[in-house]
């Protein structure tokens, strides 16, 4: 669809992912920090699906199912972890989670 | 031109069988086995031969062919040649290495190792014949190394013995550093040829250029040197001596010695072509035929009288070479093969009954105590001398005359003088053995035991105490002494000469190198050589009777030079100062400064560089989950930047 305002769609995918990112930064909920993540993953979604319409290709349709894809796995794992943090520490702080530390 | 003849390959190939099976059979079967076996191995084998030569003669010209296998390049691989010359070597090969395996059979008898040497020796008949019917360059190289290998084997055949394992790995060196020649000259002929079989590389040999034969030549004959025990790389031959007395008659007197006269001979056209090929081949002959017969004048082992005698006989036959006198060289090489095969096992047999000693100078008397080895021991003595008629008077005198015929009035003069060392020390080797007072028995017996535990010699693998001789050692030794009483019949001046037409299907007649302008009429050539060759002979030995026969004083005369002789003028310390000494030297060097310095202090450096690099990175990772988000966020803005700003 040539021709069609862009700008409000670029505007609202940007706003969507900084709110995501602000999201995964500040907040120490596992769940909270996933959910964020879906919003930044719907944020790119609505960026590929404008420029789509926008020059009536395909390409961003197939991408956003990707996204649908991959993101409901990376759902399904994220929430399984979280559910094993919750059982071994009876409460979820990313902050507590360091076995990582080098 | 016979092909497919495949006869040609038992001859190499029985006595391999014949080594598999004794090898693996050594600790199973009993020891008549063992060494029937591989007696049969070499029996058959000289059987084949026979009838190669009889097949070869009904040819009449040409040469049995039977190619094995080729890699890639035509003039690259292995074939088999039966020509005259190959057919005359093994003979030899085969004849006189079934009469030492026969001897051996009795001689090894109380050894542990029985039939490890006969696997070996067989293995050694295997490679040797190899070594002379290669019909090409690479064939005559896999031989060569392979009885290099064999030799090594069986000088260390007593391998827990310090002295047997140096001298080993001595003759196995010096035989690598002539490899090295050989090799070398095969890449310049392939570059030069483009070919490495005899048939395609030697009808055009003239056709190279001059600098590049020369260089051929040389690299050759660096082989044959280091092979046939010539000067300068003639100091493995006397230390092989401590391998079985069998080992020193067959490979380093007979048979594998002589590879390097088989090498100049075989390799005819390329010496004859290159300027400089023939004199080299000449004064490396004279040379060590007169510093061989020098040194053994002053040695006192009976075996390393021998050797050097060795040396100095097969100096004759590259001087025969090194003027185009092929079929002399060869017909020396044969009955040198008898005579000095019969010296050595008849030096077993002597060193068996003074049990275990080898000091000439506490022997003495044995021809009252074993007349059979005095008589045996004296046909040979004579055969070397070149008394008439026994086979060296003839072989050696075809050399010297031909000396003489070609021109070289230097060369034969230092010919004659060698021959005249010859019958000196000779006969002071036959004096000193078989004549004069027996040493005192029973002192004899405690301290031969006595100086055999202190110098390791033969007596300490084992003990022979009965006092005859072993009829198996006895029939070899018998034939042998025909054989080296008869053999010169073959070329009577005037009345046969069967080398000589026989080897003159692939050599020619020698004076294909054309004689001088100074040369001697042939007649008064051999009239004059054989009547100073004689008269030199009586002198010597005539002198040799007087100060070491019967009458002689108790002990050994201090004579002159002695310290000088007896250690070969210095040649082992020469070499140990030059090549052995600086090697350890460096050896040492790397061991105990650059590896663990140098090489292991890059390796450990590394090692610490990385765990300091750990060290300080592993404080990026704090562990924090938002931190690593932040990471990545910052990550991605930087680049999106890069690719936005610029």
């Amino acid at each position: 669809m040539p021709g069609m305002a862009v700008e409000g769609y670029v505007v609202l995918s940007a706003l969507l992912f900084v709110i995501g990112l602000i999201g995964v930064l500040v907040r120490r909920s596992p769940l909270v920090m996933l959910m964020s993540i879906e919003v930044m993953w719907g944020a790119a979604s609505l960026l590929f699906l404008t420029f789509a319409r926008m020059w009536a290709a395909m390409d961003g349709h197939v991408f956003t199912f990707m996204i649908v894809a991959v993101g409901a796995a990376e759902a399904a794992v994220g929430l399984a972890l979280i559910v094993l943090i919750f059982r071994s520490r009876h409460k979820a702080d990313v902050d507590d989670v360091r076995a990582l530390r080098g | 031109m016979e092909n497919g003849y495949w006869l040609l390959a038992l001859i190499p190939g029985l006595p391999l069988v014949g080594a598999a099976v004794t090898a693996a059979a050594r600790n199973r079967w009993g020891k008549p086995a063992l060494a029937g076996t591989a007696s049969t191995m070499v029996g058959l084998a000289f059987l084949v031969t026979v009838a190669a030569l009889v097949r070869y003669l009904d040819l009449g010209g040409g040469a049995l062919e039977l190619s094995l296998w080729s890699w890639g390049p035509a003039g690259v691989g292995l074939g088999l040649l039966g020509d005259a010359v190959s057919l005359w070597f093994l003979l030899v090969v085969t004849g006189v290495g079934l009469l030492i395996h026969i001897y051996a059979s009795a001689y090894m008898a109380d050894d542990p190792g029985y039939g490890r040497f006969f696997a070996e020796l067989n293995y050694f008949i295997f490679a040797m014949s190899l070594l002379v019917l290669a019909d090409g360059f690479l064939g005559m190289l896999i031989g060569w190394a392979n009885v290099g290998l064999a030799s090594y084997l069986l000088i260390g055949f007593w391998n827990q013995r310090d002295a047997a394992a140096a001298a080993s790995r001595k003759a196995f060196w010096v035989n690598t550093a002539g490899e090295v020649g050989l090799i070398l000259a095969m890449a310049i002929i392939w570059n030069a040829f483009g070919s490495l079989r005899f048939a395609d590389v030697l009808p055009q040999a003239g056709q190279a250029d001059p600098e590049v034969l020369n260089a051929i030549a040389l690299l050759l004959l660096v082989g044959a040197v280091a092979k046939s025990a010539q000067l300068p790389l003639h100091v493995w031959l006397p230390d092989a001596m401590q391998g079985p007395t069998p080992v020193s008659a067959l490979i380093h007197a007979a048979t594998m010695v002589t590879a390097g006269v088989y090498l100049a001979v075989r390799a005819f056209p390329l010496f004859e072509a290159a300027p400089v090929g023939m004199t080299a081949v000449a004064v490396v002959g004279v040379a060590s035929a007169l510093f061989g017969a020098v040194v053994a004048v002053g040695q006192n082992d009976i075996k390393r009288v021998l050797a050097f005698s060795t040396m100095s006989q097969v100096g004759y036959m590259i001087l025969g070479a090194g003027v185009g006198a092929y079929s002399a060289a060869l017909f020396h090489f044969m009955t040198h093969a008898f005579f000095k095969a019969l010296l050595f096992l008849g030096a077993g047999i002597v060193i068996h009954h003074f049990h275990g000693e080898q000091d000439i100078r506490r022997m003495g008397g044995l021809g009252r105590q074993l007349p059979f080895a005095y008589w045996t021991f004296l046909i040979g003595t004579l055969a070397l001398i070149g008394v008439p008629p026994l086979s060296g008077f003839f072989s050696k005198d075809e050399i010297v005359v031909a000396l003489l015929e070609t021109g070289h009035p230097w060369l034969w003069a230092l010919a004659v003088a060698a021959a005249g060392l010859t019958a000196f020390y000779m006969t002071r080797l036959f004096c000193l053995v078989f004549t004069g007072p027996a040493p005192n028995a029973g002192a004899r017996g405690r301290a031969a035991k006595e100086a055999a535990a202190a110098r390791e010699t033969e007596a300490v693998a084992y003990w022979n105490p009965a006092p005859g001789v072993h009829p198996l050692k006895a029939v070899p030794v018998l034939l042998l002494t025909v054989l080296s009483a008869v053999a010169g019949l073959l070329s009577v001046p005037g009345l046969t000469a069967v080398p000589e037409e026989f080897l003159g299907r692939v050599l020619g007649h020698y004076g294909a190198v054309p004689a001088a302008a100074a040369a001697v009429a042939p007649e008064q050539a051999k009239t004059l050589t054989i009547a100073v060759l004689l008269g030199v002979a009586a002198v010597a030995m005539l002198l040799g009777v007087r100060l070491y026969g019967p009458s002689r004083r108790a002990a050994g005369r201090p004579m002159p030079l002695e310290a000088a002789l007896a250690h070969g003028f210095y040649f082992d310390d020469l070499y140990r100062a030059v090549f052995v000494r600086p090697l350890r030297g460096l050896a040492a060097y790397v061991g105990q400064v650059i590896d663990p310095q140098v090489v292991d202090g890059a390796v450990n450096g590394i090692a610490r560089l990385a765990g300091t690099l750990a060290v300080g990175l592993r404080h990026l990772h704090g562990g924090y989950v938002r931190r690593y988000a932040l990471a990545l966020m910052a990550g991605t803005a930087v680049i999106v930047l890069y690719f936005v700003l610029l």
